[in-house]
């Protein structure tokens, strides 16, 4: 029964899942009542989330089901941070809908099972299940992208993603078989008690297990080299599935990524110095790329990937002895929060058909729409790590987490890297503050997303007040 | 040993959650139909006149306990915490604080009263009272923080509002140039307490910032840093305390509405420097070198602000000088570890100086923002009500006994002659005299003899009932807020100096009463001496005179700001235009030019690797995972 409560924010996702699906059915329910009560499933698991009582801080691997599932402090405010995610991406759908076209009534569906998915992972303690979860949520979110069949552009893009994403999950089975070899287990628990007796780097069927498994999650994280079909996913689809991916999938995936590290010393050890090159170059690729870019949401992207790169920065850092994964989940909140913040602004600034946005699209927002723009440019500080943002609190943890735990050069690389990004932030800002405008916009009916980007903006520096212990 | 108190946070939350609302209200409605005075007049004094309630219950309970257990404090909440560093948002009331508390709010709250009849009619009414609560909120702030970080908030916090207010009527540029000018001076202050505070940390704050902590610690401070840390804090005291050096921002700040005036001077900003050398008592006790140095800067300061005072002829300007006069009294007090003795003086300073300047606030509206005292003169009959209190304030102010300024300032005169420093005592004698002799000056032309300007004269009306309510009140305070520290030579029991004794570090000296009778004889033959040399000059009807020689000299306050402005300002300048036109385009500008355009050519380099075939993007996995189990491979050991 215990096991039950303590999953019971997974249950009432997959539960409002299978509501919405079956209220897309009658005839009575449509575009609007659908999008009210996706929102509200979203926002009714979120409170779910935050009053399930969720175990010690650390994540041990005190397990339920057997060892297949764990929860703890860290899985808890990882879910609290995708249905988050989830909820304000469902508002900026409501809004994005009302003047695109291609909405789908099984949208909320697909977002609340994807959402689920994403739960499930963070909680797996046991390579099927996570193999199992991986799968749900990349399918739902594959569905997402390519809901509106007549696009070419969208269908082009899932093509993509379902074929690399196809191709990274033949990895992760690979690794399980092999990892199943050298530990005859595929539960966390088992595989970390075969380590700590024999050791890693003397187990080359485990070793090369969990290279595959890193791999498969590295091209889930989006990092060098594994991170070129970003930007042409991210394009392809619509404005608010591209926030949802870039926020609610990333946690999910880095909320793995830190379990399945931490589950030995030894493990994690092994990896520290190919993260450590993997994160400088996903770092700098990424800038590099979004340099280059015109289009905001290929800049966005591509900046994503660079925000890997951070994260990777603090997997390096984890001290598995006492791992409590705080801030990676500081940076995850944050990072989620502008991003979110610009996609649900995007929604409703895009107009009909996603049509403004290049940066060229944004000049002179500022005139005709002030406190968007003003939004939008604290989204971007946060992202460029400005103080008193949240993005600049998360940086700050990493980076001085990256200090403690010795790694220096990388700190002083995070820091660089940070510098560069500036380079692209700030010119959408002085496009939206400092050029005239060109063409007028016309924006619809605004509804939802306005309020929710305006809500996002105070939450940008209500998070940096959040203390975290490096 | 402290007792927790959560009511504690409210006292500065209520006027700064009044900041807010009226703020926010204003940004709604300004641009359209705007809410009435009266609203925004009862928004406005709520929040001060509950947090004065709250005040008084804060006295009460500390009353109630035990002498050596007055402490009461709250947590909000934990600011930061980084290494040995540890903030709380803290608040502390102790005997020290909760004086503070009773008269800031009070006064505050007079001035917050008075302000809607002086601001009646202003197009920015709404915005004034934000401003106006913020202030009050930041200085309870200051007042009640429970250690130097927090205390530093509200520091900053009166810091802006007095720009803000400074510069509030900001259509005239001579405004705008006052209120930055008050700014950039408390900013070179604010360094001071930094700096200070950071080698304050340096030496004893490993175990604790909060001022308890440090009190505990304080024997721990090597010499020193002792001393750099008491230089250091005061001077910030010195800015936003208006003392040589940096006493030049208070005459200008006069450029703001005169409630404003009353609020810097009386009961917020100015009293901060005292109030923050009398918090760290234990240190300063400790270098009584240190507190030599506040003496005679106190001292001189109080001596040239009160020469300038003499040659003024706006009457906001000759209340500021006697403002910055009596404040270099309040530090020659603490400097001279007399600690309860400044306190007292700010104590009823903040009494006699808000009525003196909502009088004069009360005079300038009734001659339609006339300021010159030349072209006032016979108000008195006009005026009646305007000047009986204003009477009192000057008689306060110029050290009658037994009005309250006398009491206090006699009390720090008798304190400097004491404990040795006869130096002081004589110069702060000499100022006495002084200072009676220019605010009978002002009093006399403004109110006696014959009108100067008829015009202005026979518009001239009294002003209304909420303008003079408040001035009334704080009348009766000026005749009887030194009732509560009577020294025991008039039979008194000192109550306060009892009372502030658990947060101070002061040692009372005791000597013959023989000195005490000097030390009080003195003052009286200085005040009497003072006011008759003005009652011979300007009761009989004399026009603005015309200075030469010394007297020209000091009516330009010696240059200082010309001074100024020749040796610091326009050095700066120059050296700003130099690196603006040479080093910044040619030294700093080309290289980050240079590296930008650099990265920008990598960028569309890299642009091509995103080629937008999925086979390339699948080589580039096969890629990566072919080098990494290379890699790994290599790092295997079986």
């Amino acid at each position: 029964m215990q096991d039950i409560m303590a999953i019971l924010p997974l249950v009432a996702t997959i539960t409002g899942a299978i509501l919405v699906m079956l209220a897309a059915a009658f005839e009575s329910f449509r575009k609007e009542g659908i999008s009210i009560l996706g929102i509200g499933l979203f926002a009714f698991a979120f409170f779910v989330q935050l009053t399930v009582e969720n175990g010690p801080p650390i994540a041990p691997y005190e397990t339920m089901f057997n060892g297949m599932l764990v929860t703890s402090t860290f899985t808890k405010v990882a879910g609290l941070i995708i249905l988050g995610c989830g909820f304000f991406s469902a508002l900026a759908s409501q809004t994005y809908f009302n003047q695109n076209e291609g909405f789908v009534l099984e949208h909320y569906c697909m977002m609340l099972f994807a959402a689920s998915g994403m739960l499930l992972l963070t909680m797996a303690a046991e390579l099927i299940t996570l193999f199992i979860a991986l799968e749900i949520m990349s399918l739902a979110i594959y569905t997402l992208i390519a809901a509106d069949r007549r696009s070419v552009l969208r269908s082009e893009a899932v093509l993509k993603y379902l074929m690399l994403g196809a191709f990274a999950g033949a990895f992760f089975v690979m690794g399980s078989v092999f990892i199943y070899a050298g530990a005859q287990s595929t539960k966390f628990a088992d595989i970390g008690r075969v380590i700590g007796e024999s050791g890693f780097l003397t187990n080359p069927a485990l070793v090369g297990g969990s290279l595959l498994i890193v791999v498969a999650l590295l091209f889930k994280a989006a990092a060098f080299p594994f991170h070129a079909w970003v930007v042409d996913v991210y394009d392809g689809a619509p404005v608010p599935v591209t926030g949802f991916m870039a926020t609610a999938v990333k946690t999910a995936v880095f909320a793995v990524f830190a379990n399945f590290l931490v589950i030995n010393g030894q493990l994690q050890e092994g990896w520290v110095s190919y993260l450590f090159y993997i994160s400088v170059l996903t770092m700098f690729v990424g800038n590099l790329i979004a340099i280059g870019q015109n289009s905001l949401k290929r800049m966005l992207a591509a900046s994503g990937i660079v925000h890997s790169g951070y994260l990777i920065i603090a997997l390096v850092a984890i001290n598995s002895e006492q791992f409590t994964g705080s801030t990676i989940l500081f940076y995850l909140a944050a990072y989620a929060v502008s991003t979110l913040g610009i996609f649900a602004a995007l929604s409703y600034l895009g107009g009909e058909g996603e049509k403004r946005h290049s940066f060229d699209d944004f000049n002179g927002l500022a005139k005709v729409r002030p406190y968007s723009a003003a939004c939008i440019a604290i989204f971007l500080l946060s992202m460029a790590g400005i103080p008193p943002t949240a993005g600049f609190m998360g940086k700050f943890y990493i980076i001085a987490g990256a200090f403690k735990g010795g790694y220096i050069t990388l700190g002083a690389l995070g820091i660089v890297s940070s510098i560069l990004s500036m380079w692209y932030y700030l010119r959408l800002i002085i496009a939206m503050y400092f050029r005239e405008p060109e063409e007028d916009f016309e924006v619809g009916e605004l509804t939802l997303a306005p309020l929710g980007t305006f809500v996002l903006a105070l939450a940008v520096f209500a998070i940096s007040f959040i203390p975290v212990a490096i | 040993m402290t007792h927790t108190v959560t009511y504690l946070g409210f006292i500065p939350l209520l006027p700064l959650a009044g900041a807010l609302l009226i703020g926010l209200i204003y940004v709604v409605t300004c641009q359209g139909k705007q809410i009435s005075e009266r609203l925004y007049g009862i928004l406005g004094c709520v929040g001060p006149v509950l947090s004065f309630f709250m005040a008084v219950k804060v006295f009460f309970a500390l009353l109630s306990l035990p002498a050596e257990q007055r402490f009461l404090s709250h947590k909000a909440f934990t600011w930061f915490a980084v290494g040995d560093l540890d903030v709380s948002m803290g608040f502390l009331a102790d005997p020290l604080s909760s004086l503070m508390l009773l008269f800031v709010t009070f006064v505050g709250s007079l001035i917050h009263i008075y302000s809607i009849g002086y601001m009646a009619g202003d197009q920015k009414f709404g915005k004034f009272f934000a401003y106006l609560n913020l202030f009050l909120g930041s200085m309870l702030i200051l007042v009640l923080g429970d250690g130097p970080v927090v205390m530093f908030v509200g520091w900053e916090g009166v810091g802006l509002c007095s720009y803000l207010l400074i510069s509030f009527w900001s259509e005239d540029t001579d405004n705008v140039v006052a209120g930055n000018k008050a700014f950039i001076v408390n900013r070179i202050g604010d360094l001071g307490f930094v700096l200070g505070m950071a080698f304050l940390f340096w030496g004893i704050g490993a175990d604790g910032f909060d001022y308890l902590s440090l009190k505990a610690n304080a024997h721990n401070l090597t010499a020193p840093v002792g001393v750099l840390v008491c230089l250091l804090l005061f001077v910030g005291a010195t800015g936003k305390s208006a003392q040589i050096p940096l006493y030049v921002w208070l005459p200008d700040a006069m450029a703001g509405p005169t409630p404003v005036s009353a609020l810097i001077h009386a009961a917020t900003m100015v009293t901060a420097g005292v109030y923050m050398v009398a918090r760290f008592s234990f240190i300063y006790a400790h270098v009584p070198a240190a507190g030599e140095v506040v003496a005679w800067i106190g001292i001189l300061t109080a001596l040239l602000a009160a020469i300038f005072g003499m040659f003024q002829s706006d009457i906001k300007k000759i209340l500021a000088y006697s403002t910055v006069s009596q404040l270099g009294y309040m530090f020659a007090g603490v400097g001279v570890a007399a600690y309860s003795a400044g306190i007292f003086h700010v104590f009823t300073h903040a009494f006699f100086k808000a009525l003196l300047f909502l009088g004069a606030g009360s005079v300038i509206i009734a001659l339609h923002h006339q300021q010159d005292i030349w072209k006032m003169g016979g108000l008195r009959s006009k005026l009646p009500v305007t000047y009986w209190t204003m009477l009192i304030g000057g008689l306060a102010l110029a050290g009658c006994p037994p009005f309250a300024g006398f009491i206090s300032k006699d009390e720090i005169l008798y304190s400097a002659l004491a404990n040795g420093h006869v130096g002081i005592w004589l110069i702060g004698v000499l100022v006495a005299g002084i200072t009676a002799y220019y605010t009978f000056r002002m009093i006399f032309v403004v109110f006696h003899g014959s009108p100067r300007d008829q015009e202005a004269y026979d518009h001239a009306h009294e002003s209304p009932r909420v303008m003079l309510i408040p001035l009334l009140i704080l009348a009766a305070g000026s005749m009887f807020a030194g009732y509560a520290n009577i020294p025991a030579i008039f039979g008194g029991h000192q109550r306060v100096s009892h009372w502030l004794a658990p947060s101070l570090v002061e040692h009372h000296p005791h000597s013959g009463v023989g000195l005490e009778i000097l030390a009080i004889a003195a003052s009286i033959l200085a005040f009497v001496i003072g006011i008759s040399i003005a009652y011979r000059k300007f009761t009989v009807q004399v026009d603005e005179p015309d200075y030469s020689g010394i007297k020209k000299f000091a009516y330009h306050k010696f240059y200082v700001d010309e001074l100024y402005h020749k040796v610091i300002v326009a050095p700066y300048q120059f050296v700003g235009k130099a690196i603006s036109r040479v080093i910044e385009p040619y030294v700093t500008d080309a290289p980050v030019q240079a590296s930008g355009w650099l990265y920008r050519m990598c960028g569309l380099a890299f642009k091509v690797v995103q080629v937008g075939y999925v086979r390339i993007y699948a080589v580039y996995m096969v890629i990566g995972v072919s080098i990494l189990s290379l890699l790994l491979s290599r790092s295997l050991n079986f």
